[in-house]
Parts: structure tokens; C-alpha cells; sequence
């Protein structure tokens, strides 16, 4: 029962202190350099049992007069100060960037590059970066001297949509795990997830259909995907492997190469409900992408992507996906 | 971490019970095996089954959980079983945890500096251990995070000695210390039986160690009295109370010698005192009624004795009926043919004086030998000794002349202490160790009062004029390993003076000692407050030093002996006028070099050509080699400074 409690606590203070924080540094441009004004230090749990059974031991060794035990205490206490000092040294002085946006499938995970630059001549081990999430996305590194540190921080976004953070923690525990130095990054942080990639619609190719029933060449075509079994459609295009798996009877699909652009219409999938029906259109967008050579344009209510190929027109296609509203979403 | 724990819990093994340390040994190897077979602990009824088990044992053993030594165990059989079920970073910090409380718990009841450097050392190990739990910490391998947990303990080092230095301490304890009767602690003790002292003196253990101002008494003078022994049943000989009158008063007769006693803790209250005492530092010792100096309390910890004796004091008053029946007293079942003997003896000695002398030379004239492995005896074990084995150490002399004595009807008693003792001419005091333990008897003679007679220098003289090492009539049976070797005993009697430096200094360091080392430090009239004042100005020199350190850690160049020459080669190239700037990479400081003085154009752009290699290009095979020929050459070049007008001969090279 208390730790939820406790858990709560330390949420808000942590709450309070980063909206302090932010009203005191503003929005940070990239790369920050983190300054020692900026690092919050803290014991960690292990760090108060420590102190706890440091100061029982040193009372006890103060009342029997001990000066071996004390001396030992002493020894632990100003170690502990000392480790104090390097837990905030480790994250003094390093330089933090990050890429601000990254995309990804709802349910799977966006990746965040952090580019960790130690300029310092001493090694900063135990570099931690992570961002607030129901369950605290974290990633781990080390940056050795004068050098350049890459870390993916992996986040798992499980809706579709757009995920905001308007920061980062990073964080050390180094050396012992007595002591928690942390610092926000006030940097938002933009994860577009698009639609899972989901359905089994063939392209709403209008050439595809004819193409199937009459196709007697495959010397200029490609395979374009599957569309339903129709009765009349020659049995040599029948995708036997997938009715052996006990899925639909379907037919295989070619399309001309350098032929009209594709176009992947919101309307071509009425009746389908909302998410189903942007997975659909996210898997098509992947589907053209991978397999044609034919720019595709993309439509949806409000949204018209001139047809077009290569990552970043896959990247606009599929973060207007994205960015479509949700139901209930303002 | 398994290491850290063993190597805590190893100094417990001597106060546990062996069954006990091999369960922890056990769950300890039982952990490293499973983990080198790359299996977890095993499940947990299997853990709770043995944790349960064991404790139960324990308790049945012991029939407390409370006291020092039942909780040592405790804790210890539960450290054990914790690192049984070890896995996660958590069960890691806890074991952190218990190997810093075995530390301090350890140090609590110990003294030596040897315990103590060998636990710092445990807790460095365990910071490197901690340094490799942090979450993604590189792999450095041991040397280099011991060196790291080095580097920080180091740094931690004048933080903790301001503190040790003038921490306020308290002036008595809050609480008392349980004290663990039942441990056996060596020592005189209360009671003596024949055999007694010949395993004392086998104790190499010190007893006591004196600092006399001034001279001090003759070896034949120096006897430290402990218990005086009342009761006999024929073998054993009991304390069992003093006198039952008052303190004769001492009348002084010899010289005084003043002295400080340190004390080693023993089982019980007497002081040892040098016979005899008249003045004493300590307000809660008193002398009895036996002229024994006694503390109100068992001697639980070390303590420093200032006091003055006399060597030879007369005790000249009456005796109580009391008191001398019960110093006449003898059980009548026992010992028939002494009884007889000195019934005899009595007959053609009337004289209680002349019949001591023919006691005592008896002891010289017969065949009786001193040794400490006499022959088992029985219960008449004084007339066993007298009539037939003739062998013994002193207290069979002590005992087998107090019972000649009664039976004559001369009061006697026997006491118990130490005789003689080592000077460290290091230190300049004198050790006495538990083989100075000694027993000898006083008697009443009218008019007279108390008087020491020692049988044993009848019988062995050097013994008490020499010690039992200096002693050519002990028989070396049990003591024959005990090499008289010169080197050796001179290292022990050195080392001894670095023990006793190390106890004076260190461990009775107290609050008197930090007001003396504050006024040394110019403050007049210290007081806690001051203390507190000047421990704070020692922590901020404390601080400001490991800011400095922090900082010169940070800024610390790089050791690459290319980049050293480098600068060297720089420095050189300022002298005559053309220096670096900062914006410089080496090529271009070349070509500026080059077409400032033509004359060194070739040297410099060759120098900073194989320098760019060292430093930026891929390593090779040869680059040691290359390397050393760099720095050679940015030795031997010496650019002059270039006069006006007259072409100037190139730097060698």
C-alpha cells in the first residue's frame, strides 16, 4: 500500500521540479550542453540504507568509543561524499542531441538517436537516457574520453497518432548506485506513428484487374499483390500457396512497369472502419514503396500527397496516416 | 561480490560455531557453482527450508538470539544464505550492504590495524564490485575498476581523517556495552588449580604493558599482584572474597616508583598493580582488604592505570581471629603425609621464621626440579608433589609451602599475578605477557605482618630474576619451540612499540586528545564548540582539495608522449619568435615556420609531417618505432634565434 504512495510522491515532486526546471531554462536548443546549474542530485534508495546504517554504525562506534569502527565510518561517509561529487561530475560538462522527430508503427517501437559527446578527458560510464512513459523507456551507455557516444533509445508506441515529449531525462547512477544525478532536456520530442500495417485488400490498381484476366506476357510486369478469386479468372494466376494456407481463394496480380500513377484512395475502402481502413492504406503505401516502380499519391479527407516515390515521400505519405484525426480526438 | 562477502565473513570465523561457518561456506560455493553453470538459485522452498533449518539449529544452540556473539552468528548464516539466492542488481546492493555492516560490526570489538586496513581493503573491493553493477558499465575488466575505486577511496582519504580527528566525541557512552560473560578470555583467574599457570605461560598474549617515570624496581621487586587466594580443598585454590577486615594501612619502608599501566581487557576487576599500591589515578579502583587493586567493573576494555608503589611496605598490625583461622585452615582428609612432614618439621623449628628457612631449603636441597609439563596429579596433590613426582611449575611450589605452612599453624595465603616482564628498550616500557604469570605466598609473622616469600626462587632463582626465557634451571618440555633467537626477539620488541604507538595514539584517541591536538594548533582553552569550529574549517580545505583534484582529473592531458613532444617541439619554436596559434594545425604551422625563417623550413615541415602521422593516421606496425624517433628528433632540434642580417645555420635535426 505505501509504495504506490511513495511511488506518487516522487512522481510529483519529480513533476514540480521539471515545471520549475522549464521555466527556468526555457526550451533547449540542441546540442545542450549540460552546466552544473542544471543537475539535480539525489541518494538513491540503496544510497539512504547506506546512510542509515552509517549513521547507526557511527553512533554506535561514537558510544563505545571506537576509533577503529569510527574510522571506518568516516572512511564510508566521506567516500560516499566523494562518489557524490563524481555521480555529478559524470553528467557535468556532456553535450546531449537528439533527433527531435521519429516515426514508427503503432506497436512497435520509434527510436530516438541520442548523440552523447563527451569533449572531457575522463571516461562517463553508466550514461542513462529515458523518457517518461506508463512504462519508462531507458536506454544505457558509456562515453569514453574525448569521444562520440550513439544510443538508440527505443520507445514503444502502442496508438496510432502522434506522441509528444516535451523532455528527456538523462541521468547517472555511476559510480556506486548511492547517488542519482539527473538533468531534463527540455526538447520535444515528436514520435508520428502510422497505422500498423495491416489488411489484405490487393491494390486498388485500376489497371491491375484487366491484367489478371487477359495477362498472357510477364515480360514487362511485376507482381502486384492479390485481389479476390473472381470465377473466370485463369486458374494459372491462383495463388495456390495462399489457399493452401486456408486463406481466400485469390489470384495474383501484375502490373506494368512505368505505367499510370497509383493512387491510394481513403474512398476506395468505404465501408471499412476508420483504423482498419489507414492500416489498409499503411500497407499499401509500403506495398508500392517495396515492390513498383510507379509513383503513388496518397488521398485522404482534407489530405491529397501528390503521387511520388522514395523514403521521404514514404515518410510524408505515412506521417499524413499519422496525423490523421482519431475518432473522439480533438 | 562473493569474494567481498567471503573475505567479511572471514574475519568472523573465529567467534562462530565451525558447523555454522561451513553452512556459509557452503551456500557461498553452492552460489558460484550454479552460477558457473549458468543456473539460477535454487527455488525458494529449497532456501527457506535450509535458512530455517539452520537458524533453528543455531537457536538450540546458543538459546538466544540476543548478545554480541549470537548476533554475529545470526548475521553472518544470513549474509550466507542472502548470496544464495543472489540474481539481481537489488540482492547485489543488499549484499553491498551487509558487507559494510560486517565490517563496521567487526571493528567494533577489534583493535588492530591490521583488521582495519584488511577491511578497507574488503570495502575496495566491494566499490569495484559497485562500479561493476552500474547499468551499462563498460567491461574494463578488474585492474582497471579497482584502480578507479582506488582513485575515489583515495580521494575520500582527507575528508575522513578531518572527521576522525575532530569528530566531537562523547565523554561516557550512552549505553553500556553488553559484555559477553562466557567467552573465554585468558588470563589469572579466581581460582587455581595445579595446573593452572603452565598453560598461561604457554600465552604468548600481553597482559599488560608499564612506563615507569623514573627507574625502574629491580627484576627480583617486580611483582604485579592480582587475587589473593583464601581457600583450599587440598588442590584447588579459590579466591573467595577478601579479608574479611579492613585495609591494613600500608607503612612505606623502600623507594616509590610511579608508573602508567595499559591494561588489556581480561575477565575480571584487578588492576595489577605493582606491589604495593598507595596511589592510583582511577576513581573507581579501590584496594581491598588483600591490598589488591580492584576496579568496580571487570576490565572490559583497555584502560590506562597511573599509580605509585612501594616495593617494600610493612603491614606491621594485628590479625583478626578471623582472618587467621581462615588463613590456617586446611581440609583434614587431605594431603596426610605433608601434615605429618611438618609436624615434624615443626618439632626441630619452633621458630616460625627458622621454620620457612627449612621449608624453603628444603625446596633448594631436595631434587625439585621447576618445569611447566609437570606430571598429572591427584587429589593429595601437594603431598604427590612434595614426596614423589618433585616436579612443578609455581603454583604446585605456591600451593605444597602455603599448605606446609598452615599445617605449622602459620597463617599463609597465595597470590596470584605476574613477575618480572620484557623491556622494550624501542618505547622504553616493559611488556608483561600472560607467561609472566606467576604465583607466590605471603605469610603472617607476628609482629612482622604480611611477609612475601616466592618458594619458586628457591627452587629456580633465575626465574625470577630473569624471566622464564632467562631461566637455565626451566625445563624446556612444552616451551622448547621457544627459540631464543636474538633478531627475532628484537623484531617483536619493535614491532610491540609500534603496537603500543599505534594503541596511544589511535585507539585512546579521545576527547582530551583532540583538545590537546587543537591547542597545539594555536586555539587556547579548547571547548566542544571549538572543536566543531575547527572540524568545519578542516572540511572546507578538505573540499576545496578535492575540487582541485575533480577539476585536475578533468583537465588532465592526454599521456601521449607524441603530443608532449609536440608541445616541447612549440615551445621551442616560441622561443625564437614563432609561436603556435591556437588555430594552428601542424602543417599549417609548418608552412608559416618555413617561409618565416627558410633556414628551418626542411626540420620543421618534416617534424610536423611525421607528427600528423603519429597522431592522425591509422596506427601501424611500426609506429612505436616511429614514435621514438620523433621524440628524438623534436629533442635534438634546436632552432637559435635568428640574428639580423646574417643568414642562420638550421636547427640539427
Amino acid at each position: 500500500m505505501s509504495e504506490p504512495l511513495t511511488q506518487r510522491l516522487r512522481r510529483a515532486g519529480a513533476r514540480r521540479l521539471r515545471g520549475w526546471a522549464a521555466r527556468r531554462h526555457g526550451v533547449d536548443s540542441l546540442p545542450l550542453t549540460i552546466n552544473r546549474r542544471r543537475i539535480y542530485i539525489l541518494p538513491t534508495r540503496f544510497g539512504l540504507t547506506l546512510a542509515a546504517l552509517l549513521a547507526a554504525m557511527l553512533i554506535a562506534a561514537l558510544n563505545y568509543n571506537s576509533n577503529l569502527a569510527l574510522a571506518f565510518a568516516f572512511y564510508m561517509v566521506s567516500l560516499a561524499l566523494v562518489a557524490m561529487h563524481h555521480c555529478h561530475r559524470n553528467l557535468s560538462g556532456l553535450s546531449v542531441d537528439v533527433n527531435l522527430e521519429a516515426d514508427a508503427f503503432a506497436g512497435a517501437d520509434a527510436v530516438f538517436h541520442f548523440m552523447l559527446r563527451n569533449a572531457s578527458s575522463l571516461e562517463r560510464s553508466g550514461l542513462e537516457v529515458s523518457l517518461e512513459e506508463e512504462k519508462p523507456a531507458r536506454a544505457a551507455a558509456s562515453a569514453p574520453a574525448r569521444s562520440d557516444e550513439r544510443l538508440a533509445l527505443a520507445v514503444p508506441v502502442s496508438r496510432r497518432g502522434v506522441h509528444r515529449w516535451d523532455h528527456v531525462e538523462v541521468r547517472t547512477t555511476h559510480p556506486f548506485g548511492w547517488f542519482r544525478a539527473w538533468t531534463y532536456v527540455h526538447a520535444s520530442l515528436t514520435v508520428f506513428a502510422a497505422p500498423r500495417p495491416e489488411g489484405s485488400r490487393p491494390l486498388p490498381a485500376a489497371a491491375g484487374i484487366g491484367h489478371a484476366l487477359s495477362g498472357e506476357t510477364r515480360g514487362e510486369e511485376e507482381f502486384a499483390g492479390l485481389r479476390a478469386y473472381a470465377p473466370g479468372i485463369a486458374l494459372k494466376h491462383m495463388a495456390w500457396k495462399t489457399l493452401a494456407r486456408g486463406g481466400e481463394a485469390a489470384v495474383r496480380v501484375y502490373t506494368d512497369l512505368g505505367a499510370q500513377p497509383e493512387w491510394l484512395e481513403w474512398s476506395a475502402l468505404e465501408g471499412v472502419e476508420t483504423e482498419a481502413r489507414l492500416s489498409q492504406l499503411c500497407r499499401w503505401v509500403l506495398t508500392c514503396e517495396s515492390r513498383s516502380a510507379r509513383p503513388y499519391g496518397l488521398r485522404l479527407p482534407g489530405v491529397e500527397i501528390a503521387p511520388g516515390r522514395g523514403p521521404t515521400h514514404r515518410i510524408r505519405c505515412l506521417r499524413a496516416l499519422a496525423l490523421h484525426a482519431r475518432r473522439g480526438d480533438a | 561480490m562473493g569474494a567481498c562477502l567471503a573475505l567479511a565473513l572471514a574475519t568472523y570465523v573465529p567467534a562462530l560455531p565451525r558447523w555454522l561457518t561451513a553452512v556459509v561456506a557452503a551456500s557461498i560455493a553452492m552460489r558460484l557453482f550454479l552460477a558457473a553453470r549458468g543456473r539460477t538459485a535454487p527455488n525458494r522452498p529449497v532456501r527457506l527450508g535450509i535458512a530455517a533449518a539452520a537458524i533453528a539449529i543455531l537457536f538450540l544452540q546458543l538459546r538466544t538470539f540476543n548478545g554480541l556473539s549470537a548476533g554475529t552468528a545470526l548475521l553472518c548464516l544470513v549474509a550466507g544464505l542472502k548470496f544464495l539466492e543472489t540474481h539481481a542488481r537489488r540482492d547485489l546492493f543488499a549484499l553491498a550492504l551487509i558487507v559494510y555492516f560486517l565490517c563496521l560490526s567487526a571493528l567494533l570489538r577489534s583493535e588492530s590495524f591490521w583488521l582495519l586496513m584488511y577491511l578497507i581493503g574488503v570495502a575496495w573491493l566491494t566499490a569495484a564490485t559497485l562500479l561493476r553493477v552500474t547499468p551499462s558499465a563498460p567491461r574494463h575488466g578488474w585492474p582497471l575498476d579497482l584502480r578507479y575505486a582506488g582513485r575515489i577511496s583515495a580521494q575520500a582519504l582527507p575528508v575522513a581523517v578531518v572527521l576522525w580527528l575532530f569528530f566531537p566525541r562523547f565523554d561516557a557512552p550512552l549505553w553500556q556495552l553488553p559484555s559477553d560473560r562466557g567467552s573465554a578470555q585468558s588470563g589469572i583467574s579466581d581460582s587455581m588449580n595445579p595446573g593452572d599457570i603452565a598453560e598461561l605461560a604457554l600465552s604468548d598474549e600481553i597482559a599488560f604493558r608499564v612506563r615507569f617515570d623514573g627507574a625502574a624496581p629491580p627484576a627480583a621487586e617486580r611483582y604485579w599482584r592480582g587475587p589473593v587466594l583464601h581457600d583450599t580443598d587440598g588442590r584447588t585454590w579459590r579466591n573467595t572474597g577478601p579479608t574479611p577486615q579492613s585495609a591494613g594501612i600500608l607503612t612505606p619502608v623502600g623507594p616509590a616508583y610511579a608508573y602508567t599501566l595499559s591494561l588489556e581487557p581480561h575477565a575480571f576487576n584487578w588492576l595489577f598493580a605493582l606491589d604495593w599500591p598507595d596511589h592510583w589515578s582511577m576513581p573507581d579502583a579501590r584496594l581491598n582488604s588483600d591490598d589488591t587493586l580492584v576496579a568496580d567493573a571487570p576490565v572490559s576494555r583497555p584502560i590506562d592505570l597511573t599509580a605509585r608503589s612501594h616495593t617494600h611496605v610493612s603491614t606491621g598490625e594485628a590479625l583478626s581471629a578471623m582472618a587467621r583461622r581462615r588463613d590456617t585452615r586446611l581440609p583434614s582428609d587431605r594431603n596426610p603425609r605433608a601434615a605429618v612432614f611438618s609436624a615434624e618439621l615443626r618439632r626441630s623449628h619452633p621458630d616460625d621464621l627458622g621454620y620457612v628457612q627449612a621449608v624453603l631449603d628444603l625446596f633448594h636441597r631436595e631434587a625439585f626440579f621447576y618445569t611447566l609439563s609437570p606430571p598429572p596429579l591427584g587429589d593429595n596433590s601437594v603431598d604427590e608433589f612434595l614426596f614423589d613426582t618433585k616436579r612443578g611449575f609455581c603454583g604446585h611450589y605456591a600451593s605444597a609451602f602455603a599448605t606446609l605452612m598452615r599445617a605449622a599453624g602459620i597463617p599463609a595465603r597465595i597470590v596470584t599475578g605476574y613477575q618480572g616482564g620484557t623491556y622494550n628498550p624501542y618505547a622504553g616500557y616493559w611488556i608483561v605477557r600472560q607467561s609472566n604469570a606467576h604465583a607466590w605466598d605471603e605469610i603472617w609473622i607476628a609482629g612482622r605482618g604480611w611477609l612475601r616469600v616466592d618458594p619458586t626462587a628457591a627452587v629456580a632463582p633465575d626465574r625470577v630474576e630473569a624471566g622464564l626465557d632467562g631461566s637455565p634451571a626451566v625445563e624446556r618440555g612444552a616451551l622448547g619451540f621457544r627459540a631464543h633467537v636474538p633478531w627475532i626477539t628484537d623484531l617483536r620488541l619493535r614491532l610491540d612499540a609500534l603496537g603500543q604507538m599505534w594503541r596511544q595514539r589511535v585507539l585512546r584517541f579521545n576527547q582530551l586528545a583532540q583538545f590537546s591536538l587543537i591547542e597545539r594548533l594555536g586555539i587556547e582553552e579548547p571547548d566542544a564548540q571549538k572543536i566543531v569550529l575547527v572540524m568545519a574549517a578542516g572540511l572546507v580545505l578538505a573540499f576545496v582539495w578535492l575540487m582541485w583534484q575533480l577539476r585536475r582529473e578533468q583537465r588532465a592531458e592526454p599521456k601521449d608522449p607524441a603530443v608532449a613532444a609536440y608541445r616541447r617541439l612549440c615551445r621551442k619554436l616560441a622561443a625564437v619568435g614563432l609561436p603556435r596559434h591556437p588555430h594552428e594545425g601542424p602543417e599549417g604551422y609548418a608552412a608559416r615556420v618555413g617561409r618565416a625563417r627558410p633556414d628551418l623550413a626542411a626540420v620543421a615541415a618534416a617534424l610536423c609531417e611525421s607528427y600528423s602521422q603519429l597522431r592522425y593516421a591509422q596506427a601501424t606496425p611500426q609506429h612505436a618505432a616511429s614514435l621514438q624517433e620523433f621524440i628524438a628528433r623534436a629533442r635534438g632540434f634546436h632552432p637559435r634565434r635568428k640574428r639580423s642580417g646574417s643568414a642562420e645555420a638550421p636547427g640539427r635535426a
